[in-house]
């Protein structure tokens, strides 16, 4: 019964899709797993509405595969969050991105669903946005006429918005290898334990000198607008040492800082509370 | 009672086991015709208004639109109903709840159709609402249907003995309220049907149909055509619990007004938006308990005044709310009982029928209560329901004495907290026990003693829950059934049942019945699909009923069957008088010269000599009584006992229920399918807590927020960690070889046993179902102001 009444263009390789799309108008849309395309479409969602050509950029080897170059681990647009969760690299540099990876929808969804169709549609609720946040990401974007590199966090502009122009299709994620032995942990709490849309994500690297903050990297998703870093309550934890009452305190500066942004809404009784608590909870568990 | 059985009891994969899991069973979108139509319905945004008019005109002319049907269309019944007759089949004069429909257009392209409905015009004027059911008999309040004369559905009092002295005779008198929420069925295959004409003006309908009977003598009502010419046949049914009867019944007679009017069959499906926004729902209901007990704990009187909200339409509501009635109580023996029991019109959805049926509404009540009494008395949950527990000889609170079977309610009891450990867990946890920080919202950002120590933030907790259920429909109707079996020439046997397969396993379960019966193996009967011209009504597939009614039907047709092989075995085979003959696994015994055919070769023998080999079972359920002003009676003829303990982890940070464990143990008497029983607990007890902990739909003066499974969350595998169904099977001299029921038990204990869990864990206990995020955390449900999709 669900017909998106769209034309599905399927070019084989990069330079016949960015050649479509250099070609298209507004109205051409590009199809990864189209788990958030299809579903939209069929619900009468506005952003697809004008949509009637789709260019599925499956086929596309260049937007595959997951591997390390030059201190960046480089990973395909169109990979899978299948393919992620099975990466011995991803495991063992990007644990966060994996556990990230892991909580999205289920087994069907992962095995459709593609990292850059997760930041390129930008829901706040977006799972994976924290975890590239505090690694650091930046994308790979190229069209016909040119190739840019921009971080994420720039890239994303507001709830469904980001930078993505007509005409360019989004190649790879590049994040640098971290370096030293950051510790960190990635929470998700949904209303149960699959398909489960985020009440709160939560994204946390620590570099630890003795018990000293060396560095620190915080990132939450679905309490704010879009998923988002804390550079303030970065700023402040740094150099200070991990004691149980700077815990207490970061957690309430991060509930103060997500009532600022959001003000005071409905299920604001609710995750307030909820975010300090456990964005408490995951510092106390990266300490241990 | 002999149990020495050569298949039932066993685990048998049900017959369209493969079918389904590859894809080929039919359903009802599965099946396409010549010529066939769709059909897209006509609402408006609205919880309450009257139509001033329909304006066609721009779609009246259009090559997709084959036809504009309407109520004038109808040419019976404008209005249907399972009891009473106050759902219109078009609602072109007032809209009463946004799921009406006010017309319907039919053409050959679907979309089309889709973007065509958009611009009917409809000029409409809204009326005020109501939706709070407590309102709902004031005496200003609006009326949802002004010709009634009242918002009052039905009322079913019970009065036993003298509360007022049983009060008085109490040392502790608890009041409390407690409200359910409204849920959806969240069966898998959305609504579809097909009605085809043939000739001489009769209708074939096939459909996703709970109880075709049904369908068929509303179709016929509505066609104004005599039952025999509207034939119903039910395709194979993505579930239902007890979902696709009244909704079902309307749908089919949509599609039948369409095809007889233009010749042409004609198919309506939903997609599952509009499947929820139109289907009925389970009761509401707000439920007031007071309660009297002495030092020990022993119940001296209990008054309930229990309040359903029935939403716009009475559809089941006068049933439903009966079996709450009956077993408002629980399985208790009181000496003073006074119930009230009220459904209540409004502009909600409607609410009707669904698995449990009047049941899991009480229960969280009643064993909520029932844990505060063990506190207060300071026992254990289980001690105190072995003090209160109906026993073989105690009379239910409608008068009914308990006998002739085994009231299994302690042992069941007893079982379940041996096997869980249950005292020792319980009385562990309580001395664990945090009051659970009540965050009190003076401010939006925490103080330093608000956060918690990381290894007290995951609290344990055990709760249980039983209950008695009386099997099948009780007084609510008459109650019987037919089961069809003929042998074949090549010893096939086929078999035919008035009783409707639900998607539970039902076939397999009366076909091994019948197997059992004549010494078979389940795989020489084919059970014929259910169509309402080849077989007698055996009432509904609902409240339980499929076993203890359709499996004692089907054994029976099975014994006059073999009566009459025994009869051709006796004479082909000479033998005396004094042997005894037993049929085993497609073979022939004699007692006296062992092994003497096969059961295809005394088949073969029967025919050469005219015998005949067919038979039709019946069943009819003993007589029940009941008196309507008292509320006293023998309400059912026998009863079924189950215990769930619910073993959970809490979150206090986040208010998250995990069900680590829930332990099901229930008499259903005989098993018959042991793969099916197990079945029954697992999606029953994974219902029960999506009813505790997850479902719910909301709505926003009448409207649905939770329109799809996006919003409307129902647990997934993960959400439960173990279920462990154990069965005592009790005798009893009912149903086959004492087979009774097992499909609603299973669900209506886990929300109880999960809330009362919930307290052990965090002493603290809550009153409102679902217990899930903002409840556990806040003790209250935050909502949206609108229903935006979505919003953060
Ligand atoms: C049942 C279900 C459960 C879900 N659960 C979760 C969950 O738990 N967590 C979560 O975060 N999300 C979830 N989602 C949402 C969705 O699966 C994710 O956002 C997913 O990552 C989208 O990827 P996709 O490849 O399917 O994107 P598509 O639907 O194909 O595309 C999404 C958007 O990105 C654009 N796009 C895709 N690839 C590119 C590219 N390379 N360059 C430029 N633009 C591009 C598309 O044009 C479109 O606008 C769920 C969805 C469903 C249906």
């Amino acid at each position: 019964m669900i017909d998106i009444m769209c034309e599905v263009l399927t070019p084989e390789n990069l330079t016949d899709a960015l050649q479509l799309l250099a070609k298209a108008d507004s109205t051409t849309k590009i199809l990864a797993g189209g788990t958030d395309v299809v579903v939209g479409k069929t619900q009468g969602s506005k952003r697809f509405a004008d949509t009637v050509t789709l260019i599925d950029i499956n086929r596309i080897e260049e937007l595959k595969g997951i591997f390390e170059k030059d201190g960046m681990i480089s990973i395909g647009a169109a990979t899978t969050f299948s393919e992620i969760c099975k990466s011995k690299l991803v495991e063992e540099k990007l644990p966060l991105l994996k556990k990230a990876s892991s909580t999205i929808g289920s087994l069907q969804i992962r095995n459709r669903a593609t990292i850059a169709g997760n930041f390129v549609n930008n829901a706040p609720c977006a799972d994976t946005v924290p975890a590239l946040l505090v690694y650091d990401a930046s994308i790979e974007i190229k069209s016909q006429a040119a190739t840019r590199n921009i971080s994420l966090q720039e890239f994303l502009q507001g709830p469904y918005k980001t930078q993505l122009q007509q005409g360019e299709l989004v190649t790879r994620i590049l994040v640098p290898t971290p370096k030293q032995n950051y510790a960190g942990d990635f929470y998700k709490l949904g209303r149960r334990r699959a398909v489960a849309i985020s009440r709160l994500t939560l994204a946390v690297l620590i570099l630890l000198n003795g018990k000293e903050i060396a560095d620190i990297k915080i990132a939450s998703g679905a309490v704010t607008p879009i998923g988002k870093r804390f550079p303030k309550l970065e700023e402040f934890a740094k150099g200070k040492v991990m004691t149980d009452n700077l815990l207490r305190d970061l957690s309430k500066k991060m509930g103060e800082e997500v009532l600022a942004v959001t003000g005071l809404r409905w299920s604001s009784d609710y995750k307030l509370p909820v975010v300090q608590q456990m964005f408490y909870q995951l510092l106390k568990g990266i300490e241990r | 009672m002999s149990k020495d059985f050569s298949i039932v009891g066993k685990s048998v994969i049900r017959e369209d086991g493969f079918e389904k899991i590859t894809g080929r069973a039919k359903f009802a979108d599965d099946y396409k015709f010549d010529g066939m139509l769709f059909s897209v319905m006509l609402r408006i945004p609205a919880t309450h208004a009257k139509i001033n008019s329909i304006d066609f005109s721009e779609i009246q002319n259009n090559p997709s639109v084959a036809s504009i049907i309407t109520s004038q269309d109808i040419p019976g019944a404008k209005k249907i109903g399972m009891i009473k007759n106050d759902q219109p089949v078009f609602c072109d004069e007032k809209v009463v709840t946004p799921g009406d429909v006010l017309a319907m257009i039919v053409g050959e392209d679907e979309t089309e159709l889709r973007n065509l409905v958009a611009k009917i015009k409809v000029d409409y004027t809204l009326l005020p609402t109501l939706t709070d059911p407590t309102k709902a008999l004031e005496d200003n309040a609006l009326l949802i249907h002004p010709e009634l004369g009242s918002n009052l559905i039905c009322y079913h009092p019970l009065r036993k003995g003298d509360v007022e002295k049983g009060f008085a005779e109490s040392d502790k008198i608890l009041e409390r309220v407690y409200t359910t929420q409204t849920i959806e069925h969240a069966y898998i295959e959305p609504e579809a049907v097909i009605a085809i004409p043939l000739e001489d003006g009769a209708v074939k309908v096939i459909g996703s149909i709970q109880n075709p009977f049904t369908a068929r003598r509303i179709v016929a009502s509505v066609l104004n055509l005599p039952n025999e010419k509207v034939q119903v046949v039910q395709a194979q049914l993505g579930g239902s619990f007890g979902g696709k009867d009244d909704t079902m019944c309307m749908l089919s007679a949509r599609a039948a007004v369409a095809a007889i009017k233009l010749n042409r069959p004609v198919k309506i499906r939903y997609a599952r938006d509009e499947s929820i926004l139109e289907s009925y729902k389970r009761h509401p209901y707000i439920l007031k308990y007071k309660v009297g007990f002495s030092k020990i704990g022993k119940i001296n009187a209990m008054k309930i005044d229990l309040l359903a909200d029935g939403g716009a339409y009475c559809s089941m509501s006068p049933f439903v709310t009966w079996r709450s009635v009956v077993q408002a109580t629980g399985p208790y023996e009181i000496e003073n009982v006074q119930t009230d029991v009220r459904a209540v019109y409004t502009n909600n959805p409607y609410t009707g029928a669904m698995r449990g049926f009047g049941s899991p509404q009480p229960i969280f009540a009643q064993e909520s209560l029932m844990d505060e009494i063990a506190l207060h008395v300071g026992v254990t949950p289980d001690e105190i329901r072995r003090r209160n527990g109906l026993k073989l000889g105690s009379v239910t609170a409608t008068g009914q004495t308990l006998k002739e079977h085994d009231v299994n309610l302690i042992p069941v009891l007893d079982k379940a907290v041996s096997f869980t450990n249950f005292a020792q867990k319980w009385k562990a946890n309580k001395k664990e026990q945090v009051a659970a920080k009540e965050y009190v919202f003076d401010k939006p950002i925490f103080r330093d003693e608000q956060f918690i120590a990381p290894d007290s933030l995951i609290r344990k907790g055990i709760g249980l829950a039983v209950s008695f259920r009386g099997c099948s429909l009780g007084a609510e109707g008459l109650d019987q059934s037919s089961c069809y079996i003929s042998v074949q020439p090549d010893g096939k046997i086929v078999m035919l049942s008035g009783l409707a397969e639900n998607g539970q396993g039902l076939r397999m379960t009366l076909l091994m019945a019948a197997a059992e019966e004549l010494g078979v193996t389940t795989d020489k009967i084919i059970y014929l699909e259910t169509d309402t011209s080849k077989i007698e009504d055996s009432g509904p597939t609902v409240a339980s009923r499929g076993t203890i009614m359709g499996a004692a039907a089907a054994k029976n047709a099975a014994e006059l069957l073999r009566a009459q092989l025994e009869k051709v075995v006796r004479d082909e085979y000479k033998l005396d008088e004094t042997d005894f003959i037993s049929f085993r696994e497609n073979l022939v015994f004699s007692r006296k010269k062992g092994m003497i055919a096969k059961f295809d070769d005394v088949v073969k023998a029967a025919y050469e000599n005219k015998v005949e080999l067919s038979a039709i079972g019946r069943y009819k359920s003993p007589d029940v009584s009941w008196d309507e002003h008292t509320g006293q009676g023998d309400a059912y003829f026998t009863y079924v006992y189950g215990c769930q303990v619910a073993e959970v982890s809490v979150n206090t940070g986040t208010g998250e229920v995990y069900l680590n464990k829930i332990t099901a143990v229930h008499d259903p008497g005989t098993v018959i399918n042991r793969l099916g029983a197990l079945g029954q607990v697992y999606g029953g007890v994974t219902q029960g807590a999506g009813y505790g902990i997850l479902e719910e739909v909301t709505t926003n003066d009448g409207m649905i927020r939770e329109l799809n499974f996006d919003q409307y969350l129902i647990p997934t595998a993960k959400d439960i960690d173990e279920i462990k169904p154990l069965f005592l099977e009790g005798n009893e001299k009912y149903g086959a070889w004492g087979a009774k029921s097992l499909g609603e038990p299973t669900l209506e204990l886990g929300a109880a046993a999960i809330a009362n869990a919930v307290c052990n864990a965090l002493g603290k206990r809550f009153y409102n179902l679902p217990l899930n995020l903002e409840e556990v955390l806040l003790g209250r449900k935050l909502r949206p102001q609108d229903i935006k999709r979505g919003s953060l």
